[in-house]
């Protein structure tokens, strides 16, 4: 960054937007598709000879229906078991062999696979990715093991998680309408049934060029990464994907209370009402001031639930609220706290509490210096996720596939600034109402009886 | 811009993890386990051949893979790291990487002041880290916190079994840089340890105590530990215990304080968007911030545990397996030639020797891992995995029968050659990042390694024959020396399942690069 530029910006655009400016000017972001309709996004960053390169499809839980729970994380699985010219888990021997880190995720919206490798070796990452995309295998002998290493996964992550799985029952009563109620990992009556031939139809169904888009941030140019995406995508046919409805939900449900026991120690509370995303709101000020109501609750240790119930109060020994507004259907805004059992706080109280700082976000606008805060962090968390290829990589690769821009990330700081005090007061009001919420009280197995 | 935020507090990271924080985030599953543990690779006993084979190898049917064959030979690129080193005038080592491309900085202050010094009081050490952001002279908690966040610097702290760690990230203009290290400083300098929230931290603690309780992994580890190094100070829980955590009052804190966080105990880590003069300045202010003092002496060597099985009854589905010994300390010559063996038995993601015999011939897992940690004294050398309960011991049998053929037999030519090049080729990924930079300068310096050491362990590693790794992994590992903890329901056992009968494959042919 030359620092005749860095000044000029100072000069034009004040301190605040400095970092912002620098940052940015090292990142060139190029966006074009293949004629078989791959869309590919390349983000610049030059700072070490390194890449990543993310292929995300536009699949997951959400576009499930019953009795076929886990179909996207399990194909997600069976696609590191072999293609024309790969046997099974020869793609990651090699990867491995290159000191390439490799890995895929699976979530409600979306399927991703990624490689982070040195830049000269990026065509491997390209090729091994190709091949899988256009001609998976999918033994019945492969699945048949594969199966039982996720329903394994199932219950290290779930079945024997007392949060985790309070979680999943938990969203079967937040998510009346959509496919969002979906386990990612399935049920374990779905993976119990699940045949290789279900997945053979999924991957046809879902996994076409036109279907995914390549994200690649790193130490490369857009004309380089065009010459490989061409070379080993370019041959892949095009084909026709079902139509993907946006997952809505009812606006305002009805409340809704769950009592769970699980094999937990101290019981915890959830809450979550029923809130639109970007997606799905046309009033993007609604939406953002939804982000930072969750920054005012909870953006760090100056924020209200940890400074007013943990610390003032003490009625928590934790609390929590977040808001995904990058969902491609309706979403949530959840809250969940643990009482102070030392204290002998209840969760009565810990909803009641919850209930207290909901009340006063509807009652009173924030402060200007308050804002201002969040806003210095995300101005700061804009600078500092570009340290992380992967992380550039990641955001670029959600906001494309839940049906947003990429460029929504450099627009970042525009939105939030939009946003005025009386905005996230009437964001309060709207959509913290009892007939958008859904409560559950997480209880210890021996409190069954009471 | 991701709304899925980090736990704020190392302190309830540590213990609440297990939380619903994670289920926010929601990332989903994956088919691969997580990096971040110690992990392991192939088993290719059949499979003589390399994943990249060489051209003679290679008549097969099978599409060749072009990209590969067109890779150069050339040595890999990696981001240039000029590390320069000084000392404070109060004693305390720095490291220094200068970082322009982002107008920001990471500060990471690494302290002899981990749970082995905790003495008599376990705990003492993680309370003393966690209270240091709770008061300064005119400022509470809170306070503290809006400064912090009002300048958007982050402010982290971190106490682990050697090292205490209190680490800033801010951006570098000055009208942010100078009141975040000016409150950076009072906070790790003269933190004035509030009654009030020491009580509410030991409830939180205590909360936490109960949240482990849930979770059967956990419960194994602590167990794993204390038979692992019995009286030794690493043998407690850094977070300390039940019974330890109620009785430590603020003098004892205080006086912690003073000895483990004085300038001739810390390392100063920092990486960014600085010149070498402003680095030169924060790293003295920083140091004269501190106590003064001497380093603390150094963790003692631990004695060799007795080998044994332990069980732990857990109302699970699955039973959490780990068998562990004593491994090395950091900086122990052989180290490179047991990462090297390591890295072929269970060490990183697919393609060990446990993964493909446990998880992929028999679906035994979802993922098993091995690893040593070297740390100030001998680390543990340590594998885990989850399996269904019925197939604990079956399971058990395996992992034990997989390791005494691998030291009986030592790895292959190709086994070792393979892990030479997948070391090498992630060499430029470890340096990629200022967070990667400033961990490296942080254990650097920490561990009294030379400021060439990345560069020394890559040409450590290639020079290794196999006999040298065999020889290493022997010499340090017994086969009927573990100590075996398992945490899980108590139920009849089933026999394994079948491997899958296809051997390894031929991979697809191309010319090593």
């Amino acid at each position: 960054m030359p620092l005749t530029l860095r000044r000029a910006a100072a000069l034009l655009l004040g301190a605040l937007y400095l970092p912002l400016v620098a940052a940015a000017d090292n990142q060139p972001t190029h966006e074009f598709f293949l004629d078989n309709g791959l869309k590919v996004i390349v983000r610049e960053d030059h700072r070490a000879p390194v890449v990543v390169s993310q292929l995300w499809y536009k699949v997951g839980s959400s576009y499930e229906t019953a009795g076929q729970t886990g179909l996207s994380h399990a194909l997600e699985h069976m696609m590191f078991k072999g293609s024309r010219k790969l046997d099974a888990g020869e793609a990651s021997r090699i990867l491995r062999e290159l000191g390439a880190e490799e890995n895929a995720f699976t979530s409600d919206d979306y399927t991703a696979y990624y490689q982070v490798l040195a830049r000269d070796r990026l065509a491997v990452a390209f090729e091994l990715e190709a091949d899988r995309l256009a001609s998976l295998k999918l033994p019945p002998e492969e699945f048949a093991r594969e199966i039982e290493v996720i329903k394994e996964e199932r219950r290290l992550r779930t079945d024997d998680k007392p949060s985790s799985l309070a979680y999943e029952r938990f969203k079967t009563i937040a998510y009346p309408a959509s496919g969002y109620r979906n386990p990612t990992i399935g049920w374990m009556d779905d993976l119990n049934r699940m045949q290789a031939d279900e997945l053979r139809a999924w991957y046809e169904q879902w996994y076409a060029p036109n279907n995914a888009t390549l994200v690649v941030v790193g130490d490369v140019t857009a004309g380089e990464v065009r010459g490989l995406a061409e070379r080993f995508f370019g041959g892949i046919e095009r084909r026709k994907v079902p139509t993907a409805k946006r997952p809505l939900e009812l606006d305002e449900p009805g409340e809704r209370r769950l009592r769970l026991h699980v094999r937990t120690q101290l019981p915890t509370l959830l809450m979550a009402f029923n809130a639109p995303s970007l997606a799905t709101e046309e009033n993007a000020r609604q939406v953002h001031a939804l982000r930072l109501i969750s920054a005012l609750l909870d953006g760090g240790y100056s924020a209200r639930l940890p400074e007013r119930l943990e610390r003032g109060e003490e009625l928590v020994t934790s609390a929590s609220a977040w808001y995904d507004a990058y969902a491609r259907g309706d979403s949530l805004f959840v809250l969940s706290a643990a009482p102070n059992m030392q204290k002998g706080r209840t969760l009565e109280e810990v909803e009641a509490g919850l209930w207290r700082e909901l009340d006063a976000l509807k009652e009173a606008p924030p402060s200007a210096d308050e804002l201002e805060r969040v806003r210095a962090q995300v101005i700061a968390g804009l600078v500092y996720e570009r340290d992380s290829i992967t992380q550039q990589a990641t955001t670029i690769g959600k906001l494309e596939t839940v049906g947003l821009s990429w460029r929504l990330m450099d627009e970042e700081l525009a939105a939030l600034e939009a946003v005025t005090p009386e905005d996230i007061q009437q964001a309060a009001r709207s959509y913290f109402t009892r007939s958008r919420l859904s409560v559950a009280h997480v209880l210890p197995e021996e409190a069954r009886d009471e | 811009m991701s709304d899925c935020k980090a736990l704020r507090n190392g302190l309830l990271g540590l213990l609440l993890a297990a939380s619903f924080g994670l289920a926010g985030c929601d990332e989903g599953s994956t088919a691969l386990p997580r990096p971040g543990e110690p992990v392991k690779q192939d088993v290719a006993r059949e499979a003589a051949q390399p994943a990249i084979a060489s051209e003679a190898a290679t008549a097969t049917e099978k599409p060749r893979l072009e990209s590969l064959s067109e890779l150069s030979d050339q040595p890999l690129a990696r981001r240039k790291l000029d590390i320069q080193s000084w000392q404070t005038a109060e004693g305390a080592k720095v490291l220094f990487v200068e970082a322009r491309e982002l107008p920001m900085f990471d500060l990471r202050l690494t302290f002899s002041a981990g749970s082995s010094q905790d003495g008599d009081v376990p705990g003492l050490a993680l309370l003393t880290n966690a209270m240091l952001n709770e008061g300064v002279e005119g400022k509470d908690v809170s306070a503290i916190a809006r400064g912090f966040e009002g300048l958007g610097a982050d402010f982290g702290n971190g106490s682990y079994r050697d090292m205490a760690v209190v680490s800033l990230r801010s951006l570098s203009a000055p009208d942010k840089r100078e009141p975040a290290l000016a409150l950076f400083n009072q906070v790790i300098g003269q933190p004035t340890f509030p009654e009030d929230s020491l009580q509410r931290i030991k409830n939180q603690l205590l909360a936490g105590f109960e949240f482990q309780k849930q979770n059967p992994g956990k419960l194994a580890s602590l167990e794993l530990f204390a038979q692992l190094y019995g009286n030794h100070p690493y043998a407690h829980p850094s977070e300390g215990t039940p019974e330890s955590i109620p009785a430590i009052g603020v003098e004892q804190l205080r006086d912690f304080h003073a000895r483990a966080y004085a300038a001739g105990n810390a390392v100063i880590a920092l990486v960014g968007d600085l010149s070498r003069e402003e680095a030169e300045a924060l790293a003295a202010q920083v140091s004269a911030a501190l106590p003064q003092g001497p380093a603390l002496p150094t963790t003692p060597s631990p004695q060799p545990p007795a080998a044994g099985k332990h069980h732990i009854d857990f109302p699970s589905n699955q039973s959490h397996l780990m068998l562990a010994q004593l491994g090395i300390p950091r900086g122990h010559p052989d180290y490179a030639a047991l990462y090297l063996g390591n890295q072929i038995l269970g060490g990183g993601g697919f393609g060990t020797r446990l993964m493909e015999e446990v998880r992929e011939k028999r679906g035994l897992t979802y993922g098993i891992y091995s690893g040593f940690s070297p740390m100030r004294a001998e680390g543990p050398f340590m594998i885990s995995m989850q399996t269904r309960a019925e197939l604990t011991d079956g399971a058990l049998e395996l992992v034990q029968q997989l390791v005494r053929d691998y030291l009986a037999d030592g790895p292959t030519e190709a086994e070792l050659e393979r892990s030479k090049r997948e070391i090498a080729g992630s060499f430029p990924l470890s340096t990629a990042s200022n967070a990667d930079i400033v961990g490296q300068l942080g254990s650097i310096g920490f561990y009294g390694l030379p400021l060439t050491y990345l560069e020394d362990f890559m040409g450590e590693i290639q020079a290794l024959t196999v006999e040298q790794v065999k020889n290493a992994m022997n010499k340090h590992l017994q086969e009927d020396a573990f100590v075996i903890v398992t945490a899980g329901p108590s139920v009849e056992q089933q026999p394994l399942p079948p491997p899958s009968e296809k051997p390894i494959e031929q991979p697809s042919g191309v010319p090593e690069h």
